[in-house]
């Protein structure tokens, strides 16, 4: 009897063991990991530390940054250059690049690292719209202090296209720098276009009109006029609800789902294939073959990120265009920024923060901004790095590195909430039950609005 | 008890073995589940400046789950997930192990075949399900209609098939694993029972229906349990094909504790949801353990 109840322990705590590591949220002291007081490092620190610095600056310093690989680029080769770079031009600091996966994993390491009581590494790349979340959480240090020290310190901020600072403040602090940013955007073969004697559309009326003509059908196959990804909806949506005239949220605190102008959008999106048979019906789980669908010729426009740029003009065979996302009426073209930017954790050592500041003010420069966009694809994030001559030499050869930049003119701030994982899911949930006719726009939108209030509440009272 | 006293020195060795074991147990499965139970009486939330730190709640965090659509929601897709995997998988197992046991020809081959799924880390295994799951072209659609479906394709995005999808990959994913458990146990069958049956008389389904699968029986119970373990932690493939997505109807319960957790920075909530997850757990196992230790004894 003895043995059997052995037997059944063990099988217990197999069956244990193998939901230990998701039942492992780890042992949080607060009193160890609360203690880093959000700093301002330079204004405070600064005058004190000035006599010190110039000796101590030459103490080696080691940090680390998190950095996410979501494209398909070399991004680990790229960044392990600049970091050569870098490190040559300032001997005393090391960088340790670590590269870990995608957005969603960096931002679970590094949580998971701070809530268990562990330093954090001192600089990392995560998604703009984290920024309520990590603030909140009081994982990240303000950066004002680092702008305010710098010599010209205004003008290294008004340098960025203002649409990717969107993201960057709240509390009217300064939280984030941003580098490695995106955009939607549509691709549309220009030859199909021509052939077919076809404009590029300029509204929601001609743009379904294209896309219903470039649908040919190939036997069982079907040549689709446009693809349209909705796996993952909320981004690649909000352009429509902008095109349509109100954006799926005013702030932080307040979004707007059920609004005519919205359920507009989603009706739209749905009639490009209830109506017009221009596009698959339902959700569409096809952000991973729509890139090939359309360089390969048998999809004549597609919806994806200005980061496939750079895949898209090398394997495709013929014109290639970009724009924004075609509005309701005329003139109303739109864009929303997506992508990462560079936070400075407020848990790692003060002199290492101090170095992550040094990477990123090199890092943003324009020569390397410039290099980093040529070689991945992201939409160069400062004005001054078009005036590079590497950027004005590739966007001779790639002008539509240009029109990614140029469809921001038009863009809407991304969906950057405070509860945004409940906010985005509630979004993603109720636009799928309208895609997929669970229910109405009307319906959805409207059930939504009151979720997303809810999930408000606590947050914003 | 008495004994023990007596013969010290004989008895201590088993738990000198076990010592490591029980030490890494206790550090990495008993200590997480006390402090998620302990925890899952607080309600504390990280990117909500007040809620940082914990307050007691008592069950309120339990009371929400089960008033919770969606957590009900992903418990009876959880449930369908298990119901759609484990029977199927070892069913299939089954029949593979079967089926290359045979003294045929290029059965390493078959082997081979059945077995490189596993190979796979299922990320990859995923991904390219996901190709073969693409409306219009993919494998997987191309080949249904060329036996004659022409029902929806879209598997990954419609509300009924996306939770099918998941399944189908990880039955696909797990079927060669299990299999070459039952291989093993298949070869390990005593060869006399074989041939006492031979000379008996019996035919193959009489041989397969009173030998070999009662003689199995241990065997499978073993991978029931493996399987059902599996089905519950396994959640890379819900990532890469549906993100949970349409509108939840493929989230699994770890998936969610996951959304809970990181998404939404809920330690509360993600602490009783580990709890009802152990729970589950447990209760599995502890009959499944006593419903076959009892017929054994």
């Amino acid at each position: 009897m003895t043995k059997k109840l052995f037997l059944i322990l063990m099988v217990l705590l197999m069956g244990l063991s193998a939901c230990a590591p998701a039942a492992a949220p780890a042992p949080a002291p607060e009193e160890e990991a609360a203690p880093v007081e959000k700093p301002a490092p330079a204004e405070e620190a600064a005058p004190a530390e000035e006599e010190a610095l110039v000796e101590e600056t030459m103490d080696p310093v080691t940090f680390q940054v998190f950095y996410p690989v979501a494209v398909d680029a070399p991004i680990a080769e790229i960044l392990n250059g600049y970091v050569e770079d870098f490190q040559a031009e300032y001997p005393y600091i090391t960088v340790e690049p670590v590269f870990s996966g995608g957005y969603g994993d960096v931002q679970t390491a590094i949580q998971t690292t701070i809530d268990g009581g562990g330093e954090p590494p001192a600089l990392a790349v995560m998604l703009a719209t984290a920024l309520y979340d990590l603030t909140n959480a009081d994982y990240i240090a303000p950066l004002d202090g680092y702008v305010d020290a710098m010599e010209n310190g205004d003008a290294y901020i008004a340098d960025f296209l203002p649409v990717f600072l969107d993201n960057s403040y709240a509390y009217d602090q300064l939280w984030s720098i941003p580098f490695q940013r995106s955009a939607t955007v549509m691709y549309y073969n220009m030859d199909m276009f021509a052939e077919a004697g076809l404009e590029a559309p300029t509204n929601w009326e001609n743009w379904a009109a294209a896309a219903q003509t470039l649908t040919t059908t190939d036997g069982d196959v079907t040549n689709w006029g446009l693809q349209y990804p909705s796996g993952w909806p909320y981004w690649l949506f909000q352009p429509l609800a902008i095109g349509a005239g109100q954006n799926i949220l005013t702030d932080d605190c307040s979004v707007v789902f059920n609004n005519p102008a919205v359920i507009d959008a989603i009706q739209f999106y749905i009639d490009l294939s209830a109506e017009y048979g221009a596009m698959p019906a339902g959700v569409q789980g096809v952000w991973g073959t729509a890139p090939t669908d359309f360089s390969s010729g048998s999809t004549a426009m597609i919806i994806h990120s200005s980061g496939s740029l750079k895949g898209i003009v090398e394997q495709a065979g013929f014109e290639v265009g970009l724009m924004g996302i075609p509005g309701k009426e005329d003139g109303a073209i739109s864009a929303v920024p997506g992508g990462g930017n560079f936070y400075i954790m407020s848990g790692a050592p003060q002199e290492q923060q101090d170095a992550a500041w040094l990477f990123v003010e090199f890092i943003t420069s324009p020569e390397y901004v410039a290099d980093y966009s040529i070689n991945t694809g992201y939409i160069a994030s400062s004005f001054s790095s078009y005036d590079t001559e590497a950027m004005l030499a590739h966007t001779a050869e790639v002008p539509q590195a240009l029109s990614a930049r140029d469809a921001l003119n038009f863009g809407g701030a991304e969906l950057a909430t405070q509860n945004l994982g409940a906010v985005r899911g509630i979004s993603h949930d109720y636009l799928q039950r309208a895609y997929n006719g669970e229910m109405t726009a009307d319906e959805a939108m409207t059930a939504a609005q009151a979720e997303a209030d809810a999930a408000l509440v606590d947050f914003c009272e | 008890m008495a004994t023990e006293i007596s013969k010290p020195k004989k008895n201590l060795l088993p738990y000198i073995l076990i010592l490591p074991t029980a030490i890494f147990v206790a550090l990495f499965t008993a200590w997480p589940v006390l402090l998620s139970t302990y925890q899952s009486f607080f309600r504390q939330r990280m990117n909500i400046a007040r809620f940082r730190e914990p307050i007691f709640v008592g069950i309120q965090n339990y009371i929400d789950l089960f008033n919770d659509q969606y957590f009900l929601l992903v418990i009876k897709n959880t449930l369908s997930y298990i119901l759609g995997t484990v029977p199927i998988s070892i069913i299939l197992a089954l029949f593979f192990a079967l089926m290359v046991n045979r003294k045929v020809r290029n059965v390493g081959l078959l082997r081979l075949a059945f077995f490189h799924p596993m190979v796979l880390p299922m990320v990859s295994a995923a991904t390219i399900w996901l190709f073969f799951f693409t409306p219009n072209y993919g494998l997987f659609n191309s080949s249904l209609r060329f036996l004659g479906y022409s029902g929806a394709e879209n598997w990954t995005g419609n509300p009924n098939l996306a939770l099918l999808s998941v399944i189908i990959v990880a039955i696909w994913k797990n079927s060669g694993y299990y299999m070459i458990f039952y291989l093993a146990g298949i070869q390990n069958l005593p060869s006399d029972v074989y041939e006492a049956a031979a000379l008996d008389g019996a035919n193959s389904w009489q041989t397969l229906w009173k030998i070999t699968f009662p003689l199995l029986r241990r065997t499978t119970v073993f991978i029931t349990i493996i399987a059902f373990i599996d089905s519950f932690r396994t959640i890379d493939h819900v990532f890469v094909l549906t993100s949970g997505g349409p509108s939840r109807a493929s989230s699994l319960l770890l998936f969610e504790l996951w959304l809970q957790r990181f998404e939404n920075q809920d330690i509360g909530i993600s602490a009783a949801i580990t709890v009802i997850f152990v729970i589950i757990l447990l209760f599995f196992t502890i009959t499944n353990f006593l419903t076959s230790e009892r017929k054994e004894a």
